[in-house]
């Protein structure tokens, strides 16, 4: 079937109402007789509570209640684990610690939720939560990842023996000969420091309570809601079909909206039903510091052994992987980051470690990457110092070691993040990255101008990182598709949308099939009512996975509609056409049926449906692949950097991105782009700073320091199509794969700038300051 | 964050030590001090509004001297908590003769702050401690100048 819709540069269905402010986002949501939450967080990042007096905060005229942890009873307890530890890996350690809803005894971190406050409004609900009177006994805080599994460090969780949360280990082929057998081994300790995930809006719910209907409906800023809706049915004691989570429009998500069961998540529902009246709880930008996950901090103590001309034999990484106050996501994060540390390299012998750590900090879980992209940064790192050590240019090394077109599919022999063996399964790296190199014209670059810049006294450096991005894991995603009578199609499915343009390129996927205008098909995500099963936004696997089942589901209503119009018209499918909304037979046009009136046809009000069939024209399909599509990019950058105060300058941003049948080139550059943009922010201008005591210290964006548009380059996007073979529409994920480069690209590039002053970079972020004692040092 | 200054005051040493060390005193001169209980020689309470950047609160707060050598040194150990955050501070002074009948104090310490002040007003503390700082000593001078025509 010839593509007509799918790969064509369709502008976007919801942007009308997005733009003009008629789309839904959870705050927009009011409700008759709605209260509203405020919480009392801790300041303390570790401290046992000694005494919590609410009196005050509930004589407040305008407050309805107040609840603290004893309030609760029986329904206290904390949120369910959401990922488990691999089964088919020997000799895992993981303790299980997951966040509560309010603090009963202990804090752990900064900004945990002590009390809620429920009043007429946020500003009273505030100004009650301050005559809370808390008495805290100050303990020992828990910041270094290092120190905190020293035998005498203080305990983050007292029922522990240590700090250590989880420990794994990986191996592929054998390191120590691979190590034996070379001719250069190279060892670097590698800082990655935390940062937050600041999307646009920050998280809200909004749950009611209907007594007489016995059902509860939750609004709520989730990428997940139908594990949301199953989680509160089983708290709260409901069946599934009493609960409706929807998660209308979202103003990014980016990883932490897919960490579920918040203590707001886990309250607000509750109290809506003890109090029997609306509650909404939007979070504020502050409290989204403390209250809402981060990620990232990981110290890296990385090997690598090559030959003298270049090839890798081996890697070893072994490192510590902080993960907060508590660890709800298990293992996701830093499997991930394992099985990126490798590149799209053919490495054959590889060993890994890796320890999870719990401190006083906010609790990580995935944002911007998941890991991925601290993999990558170890790997291209290693790879520019080896380039260095053996004297061969950096482009040329990398070109030794990529996998070749002809060894896919590639396995491992190591396990990813959905517990399945990690199998690149298609790509052609040296293609994308050639692209790259010839976008940015990087053999003349190095030859040419960049010698007669370095003469003019310029600091301009080069940078070309490629990368690969495991995408669009299982376990699985479902959709419905239907034909209505009015010609229309409704498409329903279970994950939801932050921005990532699904009620475009879904709607793509299925006109294509279904023969209809993009325009109408309307598709509905994030609704547990419209749609039972499936798990959620996340691991860039949305359009493969749910796009995937829409394909199978529009496929199968694309049979019946030419089933049926075979009989109504009688005469043969091959001889009939599908165009526009209307079937016709090919030799005689002026013979032929719409869909809507096929429609009304397939749902007969006399007559009989036939056994084993279904009325209406509509179909239900599943897609869950054993394991994801692996996408491969190479990122290439022209930087400029000052050396009296270490500021820069993003002269040119190329992008060569693999990510198979590309559905909508502007929906996929849209993703590219904000996902660079997040790139060069943890790269140089994002960190967050705590301080000894678990303080925030820079808790606004007044000191957190967002990448705008004056820092932003212009981005080059490039494509190369080699599609996977796991899927019909030969898809890879792409939503994550604008950030994950960066850091090792940036370190890169800013290392070639300043070729004057022997520079070397092994730590993410940097920043003008940072620079300038590297540099001195 | 650190704190640490010289101040030069227009009299004699042991004039000076007996102001530092009367908490009548202390309230006129610690801007934004609204009161002051003298627990014991050594032990003070009191609450002092302050304000930094967007916020101002009240703190309640203890000050206890210790490690006295009248009219030299003393350490002194703060603690205070508030509505906009919390604080816990040592800090020692030194006071030498200087010609003229002036005395020379030096000054230093560290604090820990914490809450929602140190999460945003972290770039104004400096600032905002050098001029209370200053703003306090400055009263005090003029107190004992006062005192001693």
């Amino acid at each position: 079937m010839e593509k007509k819709l799918i790969g064509k540069r369709i502008m976007r269905n919801e942007d009308p109402r997005l733009l003009t402010g008629q789309a839904q986002f959870v705050d927009d949501v009011n409700l008759p007789g709605m209260l509203h939450a405020a919480f009392l967080r801790s300041e303390y990042a570790h401290a046992r509570l000694v005494r919590l007096d609410v009196s005050k905060a509930r004589q407040h005229p305008g407050v309805v209640a107040v609840f603290t942890a004893e309030d609760m009873g029986k329904d206290w307890f904390p949120g369910p684990p959401l990922v488990s530890p691999p089964p088919t890996v020997e000799d895992v350690v993981f303790h299980s610690r997951r966040q509560v809803p309010l603090v009963k005894d202990k804090i752990r971190h900064a900004g945990e939720a002590v009390a809620v406050v429920i009043a007429e409004n946020r500003y009273i609900a505030e100004d009650a939560a301050e005559l809370i009177e808390a008495e805290y006994e100050s303990l020992p805080v828990i910041m270094n990842i290092e120190k905190a599994l020293e035998a005498d460090s203080p305990l983050v969780h007292d029922d522990l023996d240590s700090n250590l949360a989880a420990q794994l280990s990986q191996k592929k082929g054998d390191y120590e000969v691979a190590r034996k057998a070379a001719d250069v081994v190279i060892r670097r300790r590698i800082l990655i420091e935390r940062g937050a995930a600041a999307a646009m809006e920050n998280r809200g719910v909004v749950a009611q309570w209907d007594a007489k209907g016995q059902a509860l409906t939750v609004w709520d800023t989730t990428q997940a809601p139908i594990p949301i809706r199953n989680g509160l049915a089983s708290r709260l004691g409901l069946s599934e079909s009493q609960v409706r989570v929807i998660a209308p429009y979202i103003g990014g998500g980016f990883g932490p909206k897919i960490m579920m069961f918040y203590p707001e998540e886990m309250l607000i529902p509750w109290l809506a039903m003890k109090l029997n009246r609306p509650v909404k709880w939007i979070e504020d930008r502050r409290e989204n510091f403390y209250a809402t996950t981060q990620e990232r901090g990981q110290v890296h103590d990385v090997e690598i052994a090559l030959t003298r001309d270049g090839k890798v034999l081996g890697l070893k990484d072994d490192f510590l992987h902080d993960t907060g106050a508590y660890d709800p996501y298990g293992l996701t994060i830093p499997i991930n980051t394992q099985c990126h540390a490798m590149g799209g390299y053919d490495i054959k012998n590889f060993t890994s470690e890796f320890k999870v750590v719990f401190t006083n900090k906010i609790i990580v879980t995935p944002v911007r990457g998941a890991g991925r992209p601290q993999g990558i940064f170890v790997i291209e790192r290693m790879m520019d110092a080896a380039a260095k050590e053996l004297g061969i240019d950096p482009v040329e090394l990398r070109k030794r070691n990529l996998i070749q077109p002809d060894a896919f599919p590639y396995e491992h022999g190591i396990i990813d993040q959905a517990f399945a063996p990690l199998i690149l399964d298609s790509g052609n790296y040296p293609a994308v990255l050639q692209k790259t190199l010839d976008a940015i014209g990087y053999e003349k670059f190095i030859k040419d101008e960049q010698p007669r810049l370095r003469k003019e006294g310029k600091h301009v450096g080069i940078a070309v990182a490629p990368f690969i991005e495991t995408t669009g894991i299982g376990p699985y995603e479902g959709a419905r598709v239907t034909v209505e009578a009015s010609g229309k199609v409704n498409v329903a499915t279970g994950i939801g949308t932050q921005g990532q343009g699904h009620f475009t390129s879904f709607a793509q996927i299925v006109a294509e099939q279904v023969g209809v205008k993009v325009t109408d098909v309307r598709i509905v995500t994030g609704d547990t009512a419209e749609f039972h099963w499936g798990t959620g936004t996340f691991a860039s696997r949305g359009a493969v996975v749910a796009g995937s089942a829409m394909h199978a589901a529009s496929s199968m209503v694309r049979k019946k509609i030419f089933t049926l119009a075979s009989k109504i018209l009688e005469t043969p499918e091959e001889e009939l056409e599908l165009e526009d909304g209307v079937v016709r037979i090919a030799d005689m046009p002026q013979r032929s049926i719409s869909l809507g009136e096929l429609a009304l046809l397939a749902n007969p009000l006399r007559g009989a449906v036939e056994p084993g069939t279904e009325p209406g024209l509509e179909s239900t399909a599943y897609y869950g692949p054993r394991y994801g599509p692996t996408a491969f990019g190479a990122h290439a950058m022209i930087l400029e950097i000052d050396p009296d105060t270490m500021m820069v300058k993003i002269r040119r941003y190329v992008v060569t991105e693999d990510c198979g049948t590309v559905l909508n080139p502007l929906i996929l550059e849209g993703q590219v782009h904000g996902g660079v943009s997040m790139g060069i922010g943890n790269s140089f201008y994002e960190q967050l700073h705590y301080d000894e005591n678990g303080q925030l210290l820079n808790a606004s964006f007044a000191d957190y320091l967002l990448v705008g548009a004056t820092e932003m380059p212009h981005i080059e996007v490039h494509h190369v199509e080699t599609l996977s073979p796991l899927n019909e529409l030969g898809a890879k994920g792409a939503g994550e794969a604008g950030a994950i480069p960066v850091p090792a690209l940036f370190a890169q590039a800013v290392e070639n700038a300043l070729h004057d002053q022997s520079v070397e970079v092994m730590e993410m972020p940097l920043s003008p300051n940072r620079l300038f004692e590297l540099a001195k040092s | 964050m650190k704190i640490e200054g010289e101040y030069i005051f227009d009299g004699p040493r042991e004039a000076v030590w007996k102001l530092v060390r009367d908490p009548e005193v202390l309230m006129k001169c610690l801007p934004g001090t609204q009161t002051v209980n003298k627990i014991s020689d050594t032990e003070f309470t009191g609450e002092v509004t302050v304000r930094i950047g967007p916020f101002s609160g009240a703190f309640a707060g203890r000050v206890i001297v210790s490690d006295e050598v009248p009219p030299q040194s003393c350490t002194l150990t703060v603690e205070g908590t508030g509505k906009i955050g919390f604080l816990k501070g040592v800090g020692s002074i030194a006071m030498t003769e200087l010609e003229g009948g002036k005395t020379l104090m030096k000054y230093g310490g560290e604090a820990q702050i914490g809450g929602k002040v140190a999460s945003v007003g972290q770039r104004l503390f400096d600032s905002v401690s050098k001029s209370m700082a200053k703003q306090g000593l400055d009263t005090l001078n003029e107190i004992l100048k006062s005192s001693n025509a």
